[in-house]
């Protein structure tokens, strides 16, 4: 094991050039797979920011009492659905209202009452915000005829889990065209590192090497080119990150939920060291091996 | 030591060697000669391991190697060294890491190697080039590097593949020379060679080969028919 890391040190210090370009490759499929995982994430952050925010606005008939009203809150607080219940009278809801756009404060005075009635803000815990489940409580909601309008934007709620379902199925394939290449792009380096030491393995196996004897100097150095490609890789995305986010607030005001455009998680960053040791290690031993089958 | 029978190699429709049975004794030194073509270079393919027979069957040291597996390939290479017309050195390591990869391969300490090596580089003639880069050295001394390498495990057989075929007349007698004086010391040698005048000034058997058949030198009279 000492030796074979000695011998790794020697290999790359001999073909410091093809090292690199080994290295570099894998610091390219990593950037791809990272930037792909980061976007990807990202999004999904936000499309579940958007679940999460689902929520029912039920607004009371005209004439209900406050008494009534009071009691339709803690009925729905009670009911497994519902997460959280918030009551805003008529007179909170004006004056968010006024808070906000002062200049219709005449048109609200002349619609009266009626323009703004009071409402419960019903928040639905995730597993009822599919469609059907929100088309399934409004319907509940309707019956008694407590409340007028029930409002709940089904066709965002719609379009949002349809795109989540697009990013998922767009998410598995590119994510593994991005590892098919990545594979490909290393192997195929790895075997010109390979031919330019044909000489070096040939005369290895002339002298009596064992295929494990030759084989794991070029393991160790794959492995070492994956650590090196990895660091590379999330050094690179990580000075992309800071130079997005300095940018992004003016660009898009986009409501990336409080982290703001999020880095790759801790874990997501061992995955990815994790996966250019793997690579440089398969891609070596495979192409090491594929040549060792067809020497003499 | 080497125990041919009825040996036949071909490369799809092509013989390359054809029914060829012969004895090598423990100890001795002869040439495998032909002209181009003739299957000298098959033959010590067959016997390092580099080709399988496709028919007969080939005995070294008593082992049967007619079969032989991937697997048990290092165990003969290491009784065994092996000398090319092109050397087959890294240039970009010094004389001593060359011969020194032989040692290395079969777990050698490094103490070990560091006393051998000398000790070797001694008998081809080098001593003292233990640091100087493979590539720097002339063909002469390359191929005695490439020599030191093959004997440093003290092979019971040396097999050498036109071993002169890249050098100049006063190289080519002195590598003769070490090949024989590795000779005398006890290991078996076996020498591709087209080289009339080389074998005139150092007399040892003939395996003489045409067109992959053994028409000349071997000591079974089954070849001959
Ligand atoms: N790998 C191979 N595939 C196909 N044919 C081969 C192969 N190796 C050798 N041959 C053929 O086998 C025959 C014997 O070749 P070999 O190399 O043994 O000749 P040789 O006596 O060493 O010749 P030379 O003196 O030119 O080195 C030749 O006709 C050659 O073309
Ligand atoms: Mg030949």
């Amino acid at each position: 094991m000492n030796q074979a890391f000695r011998h790794a040190l020697r290999g790359l210090r001999e073909h410091t050039y093809l090292a690199g370009v080994g290295a570099g490759v894998i610091a390219a499929a990593l950037v791809l797979l990272g930037a792909y995982a980061m976007i990807v994430g990202n999004l999904e952050a936000v499309v579940s920011g958007w679940k999460r925010d689902v929520h029912v606005s039920a607004y009371f008939a005209p004439g209900q009492s406050a008494e009534v009203q009071a009691a339709a809150r803690s009925e729905l607080a009670g009911r497994p659905e519902v997460e959280s219940v918030e009551w805003v009278t008529s007179e909170q809801a004006r004056t968010w209202m006024l808070e906000r756009v002062p200049e219709v404060e005449a048109m609200v005075k002349e619609l009266g009452e009626g323009a703004l009635p009071s409402s419960l803000e019903i928040a639905l815990r995730p597993a009822y915000t599919s469609p059907e489940g929100l088309d399934a409580f409004a319907a509940s909601l309707e019956q008694g005829g407590r409340f007028g309008d029930i409002d709940y934007g089904r066709e965002w709620v719609e379009r949002s889990g349809a795109f989540l379902r697009t990013l998922t199925i767009l998410g598995v394939a590119l994510g593994g065209i991005l590892v098919v290449a990545a594979l490909f792009l290393v192997g195929n380096t790895i075997n010109l590192v390979v031919y330019a030491r044909r000489d070096e393995l040939e005369i290895l196996r002339l002298v009596g090497a064992t295929d494990s004897y030759i084989l794991s100097p070029f393991l160790v150095e794959g492995a070492i080119q994956g650590v090196a490609g990895g660091g590379a890789a999330v050094a690179l995305l990580y000075a992309v990150h800071r130079l997005v986010v300095a940018r992004l607030p003016e660009a898009i005001p986009l409501a990336l939920g409080e982290g703001g455009l999020a880095f790759l998680q801790p874990s997501a960053i061992v995955l990815l060291l994790v996966t250019g040791v793997a690579i440089g290690v398969a891609a070596a031993g495979l192409a090491v091996r594929r040549f060792l089958s067809r020497l003499a | 030591m080497i125990r041919l029978y009825h040996i036949g190699k071909s490369y799809g429709d092509r013989d390359a060697l054809r029914d060829v049975s012969l004895h090598v004794e423990k100890g001795e030194m002869v040439y495998v000669t032909g002209p181009s073509g003739a299957g000298k270079s098959t033959m010590l393919k067959l016997l390092y391991g580099a080709e399988r027979p496709s028919t007969g069957k080939m005995l070294i040291a008593g082992t049967d190697v007619s079969k032989l597996d991937s697997r048990q390939l290092p165990s003969l290479r290491r009784n065994l060294g092996v000398v090319f017309q092109d050397f087959k050195l890294l240039p970009q390591r010094t004389v001593a890491e060359n011969v020194g990869m032989a040692l290395e391969v079969i777990g050698a300490e490094p103490d070990a190697i560091r006393r051998r090596v000398p000790a070797v580089l001694n008998i081809v003639g080098l001593k003292g080039r233990e640091e100087d880069k493979a590539g720097v050295l002339s063909g002469g001394e390359k191929q005695r590097v490439a020599i030191a390498r093959a004997i440093v495990n003290d092979p019971a057989i040396l097999l050498a593949d036109e071993p002169t075929g890249n050098l100049d007349g006063a190289m080519a007698v002195e590598v003769m020379e070490i090949l024989q004086a590795i000779n005398l010391r006890g290991t078996t040698v076996l020498v591709a060679t087209h080289d009339v005048g080389l074998m005139d000034r150092f007399p040892y058997r003939r395996l003489r080969f045409v067109d992959g058949r053994l028409v000349v030198g071997s000591t079974l009279g089954a070849a001959r028919r």
